[in-house]
């Protein structure tokens, strides 16, 4: 069981999977686990909300798929960003920085 | 959307889904089993965090089909950009190609989009009235005749009514001199019922309609101003409103101006005028000179208005048995009266300028065809490289588009330009035909018709090429999609197609050609050339007296001989080839009074010499002269089938008729018949002539100069060019009273000529068309003809190698070509045969299947057809044998 949890904020599992992928292209779990260890396990991927996202994002151009070979040898769909999704992953970090910075602002103040 | 799920590609996403979610539960399971977790355990907690499983691959099913769709969107638009570039840059490389046959199409194209913008002008586009299809034209008819409606039955008939919202409206076309300061003119107008303007449904541009109380007698003096009058006339000033004009010596103030779209009447009014009825006017059921429209009631049916009218009628034919014996009424929508038969035949047009479209494609096809010859290889290495026939077909359509459109470019410039020329050599007229423009809906017309041809053009030779064998392609290299000469059925088949269409419209032209031959042979009865005619109208306020009107034109008369260069001047209630004339019942002296039988006739008011200047024969007795005074013994002559109907085996001469008004005791009037003239052809050389007869203005009823309005035809004989007496003419009329314009100034010949205006128009178009699409065809010909020899330069070469003489390879390739000619041929006679019947009320002394007229266009197209392919031929026989055999 994890011992911690925390609800993904909405919108934002769009932008996690996007930064993931442009560290090159992965699978669907490849992806999830590359959230959770990149947080700490803080994060946990909804896996059933995972895979709707990935194909949204296909179908948006922001990400495209090929049948490729998984790293144990299996037949897996592998995602890519493509050079839209690079413009959509920009605009969704400035987007967070800003959103953050006010947040930040309201909670941590002094 | 939804139907795509029903396609059968529907599994690939199902399977991607499938085998996606599969790995991943057994990656999730992998994951808790190396945690420590047993399998079982492992595999349930995958699936809990995966949640509703069949859910999810729902939503990605869903979604991928989404994403599968775009991607063909976006592929097939980048495939049609490429495909447009590719064509692009071939007609590039060969302007030569794209040059002909985008004049070609643009010759079909641009002539169908013109006569397609006259159509919608005159036959599609909506009236400007308020829902045009409720309005009705009620008419009488006498006789089965369609006749105008007389002031007291159309009082009867609008009182006895419900059927129409806010009753019925009259209109009178009359004409008024217009004096307003500058030179006095002579216009068209309508005399109207106050409430008009609405029940055709119209709203003044400027200012005010009549009020309802503006037909009543003494306060009609208001008028409401066309468009092109205020235009023309007043400079389009806006001051014009509430001003006082002068017409027919009276002043009108301007109570409104019309828009330019309200032109609805072929009269081509250019002022209106309150009506107004005296109660002795509405008491006439006699004198028939209304026309008469009403505006059916929301609920109310034409059956239902017939009915109504029925009933009036039958209550009048009872009441006014001597004036409405015979009547009935009939109810026409205004449109069709409107458009009358021009519309059907501006169809005709566009039907023989469409079958040009059609040779003009066949042309395009063949010049494909040809240079799909040179594009075997491409074809070949595309197919090697993976595209499927399917994927070259769109390709090869794609590039006729591209070729179509830049046609219609062109083809809408040659729109333009004949378009113009349409409007200006089209008969005087045509409904709203100088409201045509190449506007938005010509131009959609120009790319749907492009895009039709280039499916037309495209589609036979793009089928042919992409199923041309790939390995043939590759060896061959460029010589690579040949197909066997003669037995070519693509190419025979455009032959056959091309000389059938073109034999359908020769056929056509043909036909109207020999109508107008037929009409300039006929005999009109006068002798038209030498004679000059004008008009002049006396206004009632300044000429009342009847005796000072005659007295006047008596005048005019004699001032007009003394014009140098005149030698016989006359004045006539109605030249031929005029308006005017109305119908009068006869009564021969003897004959009991009864409607059926008066004999209708046509009345002629005239002065002596009219005779000598139309020069018609006096058949028997004698002219007019000074004998045939005012109060004198009353006299006519009548025209020589007026004479057969009246006295039917009887010498006429000295006879008596009675007609035209009653003694004042209100016995009948007679005339003594002193004469008989030669028939006439008074309504143009189409018309068979009609009774006729001839009273000297002396002797005019005195009522008969409210029925001409105290307008009459001045007619001079004047050898040499009658028409440079139009000036001596105007200053002599105006030596007698300077506020009288004469108008309508025409010679004769003239106004013989444009009674024949619209058949020869209609001649004129057919021709131009039948000659652009027999060169069409000949030039199709000769293509198909000149590329079979070049295919079968061997074969040829080992012919004339083997003895074959020139004559007789000429004549082979005759032989062979003339095949699908005659073929052709037999076709187009069926079809132009059935076609044909959509002529025959344009047809004059012609049948619609005349054999003389097939047999002149099948000689002149099989003449055409053998030069076409005589070029070719005799380049066959010059082929020389050793370079033929080695070439291979």
């Amino acid at each position: 069981m994890p011992d911690t949890t925390a609800e993904l904020l909405h919108g934002t599992l769009v932008a996690l999977i996007l930064k993931t992928l442009a560290r090159g292209r992965r699978h669907g779990y490849a992806i999830a686990r590359a959230i959770e260890e990149a947080t700490g396990g803080v994060v946990q991927v909804e896996d059933g909300s995972l895979y709707p996202a990935l194909y949204r994002m296909e179908r948006s151009g922001w990400i495209e798929a090929e049948w490729g070979v998984s790293e144990l040898g299996r037949k897996a769909k592998l995602y890519r960003l493509t050079p839209r999704g690079r413009r959509q992953l920009a605009a969704e970090t400035a987007e967070w920085a800003r959103f953050a910075a006010a947040i930040s602002h309201v909670l941590l103040a002094t | 959307m939804n139907r795509f799920y029903l396609w059968p590609w529907k599994a690939p996403v199902d399977d991607e889904v499938d085998d996606e979610l599969t790995f991943h539960l057994e990656m999730r399971t992998r994951e808790y089993i190396d945690r420590g977790f047993s399998t079982a355990d492992a595999r349930r907690e995958a699936e809990r965090r995966m949640g509703d499983v069949e859910r999810v691959r729902a939503a990605c099913r869903t979604l991928g089909e989404g994403r599968d769709r775009r991607m063909r969107r976006i592929e097939y638009a980048s495939e049609l950009r490429q495909d447009i570039g590719f064509a692009w840059r071939q007609m590039r490389r060969h302007p030569g190609f794209a040059l002909v046959a985008s004049l070609t199409l643009a010759l079909g194209i641009g002539g169908t989009t013109a006569i397609f913008s006259a159509v919608d002008a005159v036959v599609l586009r909506p009236l400007p009235l308020r829902d045009p299809a409720r309005l009705m034209v009620v008419a009488e008819t006498w006789k089965g005749m369609p006749s105008d409606v007389s002031a007291g039955n159309f009082t009867d008939a609008n009182a006895g009514i419900t059927s129409f919202d806010g009753g019925l409206t009259a209109e009178q076309f009359s004409s008024f001199n217009l004096a307003d300061g500058g030179t006095p003119e002579r216009i068209i107008g309508g005399r109207v019922t106050a409430n008009y303007f609405d029940v055709l449904g119209a709203r003044p541009a400027m200012g005010r309609t009549f009020r309802a109380d503006e037909d009543r007698p003494g306060d009609e003096q208001v008028v409401v101003l066309s468009h092109r009058l205020w235009m023309r006339r007043f400079g389009a000033a806006s001051a014009i409103l509430e001003r006082d004009i002068r017409m027919n010596g009276r002043r009108y103030t301007v109570a409104g101006v019309m828009p330019a779209s309200f032109d609805l009447t072929t009269n081509r009014e250019e002022v209106w005028v309150p009506i107004a009825f005296t109660p002795e006017r509405k008491a006439l059921h006699d004198e028939h000179y209304l026309t008469v429209y009403g505006r059916l009631k929301a609920d109310a049916t034409v059956q239902r208005a017939l009915a109504e009218l029925e009933a009036v009628a039958s209550r009048l034919r009872r009441d006014f048995p001597k004036d409405d014996g015979e009547l009935t009424f009939t109810v026409i929508p205004f449109t069709d009266q409107f458009v009358g038969d021009y519309g059907k035949r501006l169809l005709v047009l566009l039907g023989a300028v469409s079958v040009v479209l059609l040779i003009a494609c066949g042309n395009v096809a063949n010049l494909l065809l040809a240079r799909g010859a040179a594009r075997g290889r491409e074809i070949a290495i595309r197919t090697a490289l993976g595209a499927g026939q399917w994927r070259i077909v769109r390709q090869f359509l794609t590039e006729s588009a591209v070729l179509a459109l830049c046609a219609a470019a062109a083809g809408l410039l040659f729109a333009k330009w004949s378009l113009a020329a349409v409007v200006a050599w089209s008969p005087p007229g045509v409904p709203r035909l100088e409201q045509a423009q190449i506007d938005p809906a010509a131009l959609g017309f120009a790319v749907a018709a492009a895009l039709v041809s280039s499916v037309l053009f495209g589609l036979a030779p793009a089928l042919r090429l992409a199923r041309s064998d790939v390995r043939t392609g590759l060896r061959e290299g460029a010589r690579g999609t040949t197909a066997g000469g003669f037995r070519d059925r693509l190419r025979t088949g455009l032959i056959v197609a091309e000389v059938a269409l073109s034999l359908l419209l020769l056929f056509g032209a043909g036909l109207l050609i020999r109508s107008a031959i037929a009409l300039q042979r006929v005999d009109p009865g006068f002798d038209p050339n030498g004679v000059l005619t004008a008009r002049v109208a006396l206004p009632a306020a300044s000429y009342a007296e009847p005796a000072r009107v005659v007295a006047t034109f008596q005048r005019m008369a004699e001032a007009a001989a003394q014009v140098p260069g005149v030698t016989q001047a006359s004045i006539t209630s109605y030249a031929a080839m005029g308006g005017g004339g109305g119908s009068n019942g006869l009564l021969p002296e003897g004959v009991p009074f009864a409607l059926k039988n008066l004999v209708q006739s046509v009345l002629r008011i005239i002065t002596p010499d009219f005779f000598r200047v139309m020069r018609i024969p006096l058949v028997k007795g004698r002219g007019f002269d000074d004998r045939d005074r005012s109060g004198g013994q009353k006299v006519m002559i009548v025209s020589a089938r007026l004479a057969a109907l009246a006295f039917p085996g009887q010498d006429p001469i000295g006879k008596r008729i009675a007609c035209c008004e009653q003694r004042p005791d209100g016995s009948a009037d007679y005339k003594v018949v002193v004469g008989i003239a030669g028939d006439i052809r008074s309504r143009g050389p189409a018309t068979p002539p009609v009774a006729e007869f001839y009273l000297p203005m002396t002797q005019a009823p005195a009522d008969a100069w409210n029925w001409t309005q105290r307008s009459m035809y001045i007619v001079v004989r004047a050898p040499g060019d009658p028409g440079a007496l139009t000036q001596p003419l105007r200053e002599a009329i105006a030596r007698i009273d300077p506020d009288l314009p004469l108008f309508d100034v025409r010679t004769m010949s003239q106004r013989l000529s444009s009674s024949l205006a619209t058949a020869r128009f209609n001649t004129l178009l057919l021709t131009i068309l039948g000659g652009v699409g027999l060169l069409l065809a000949a030039s199709g010909i000769y293509g198909v003809i000149a590329y079979f020899v070049s295919q079968r330069t061997h074969e040829i070469g080992v012919r004339i190698a083997l003895g074959a003489t020139p004559g007789r390879v000429v004549r082979l390739i005759l032989t062979q070509a003339m095949r699908p000619v005659v073929l052709g041929a037999a076709v187009g006679i069926g079809a132009a045969l059935a076609a044909s019947q959509v002529l025959t009320n344009q047809l004059f002394d012609v049948s619609p299947t005349d054999p003389a007229t097939i047999a002149a266009v099948v000689v002149t197209l099989g003449t055409v057809a053998l030069v076409a392919s005589a070029v070719p031929a005799r380049r066959a026989a010059a082929i020389d044998p050793t370079k033929a055999l080695q070439a291979e």
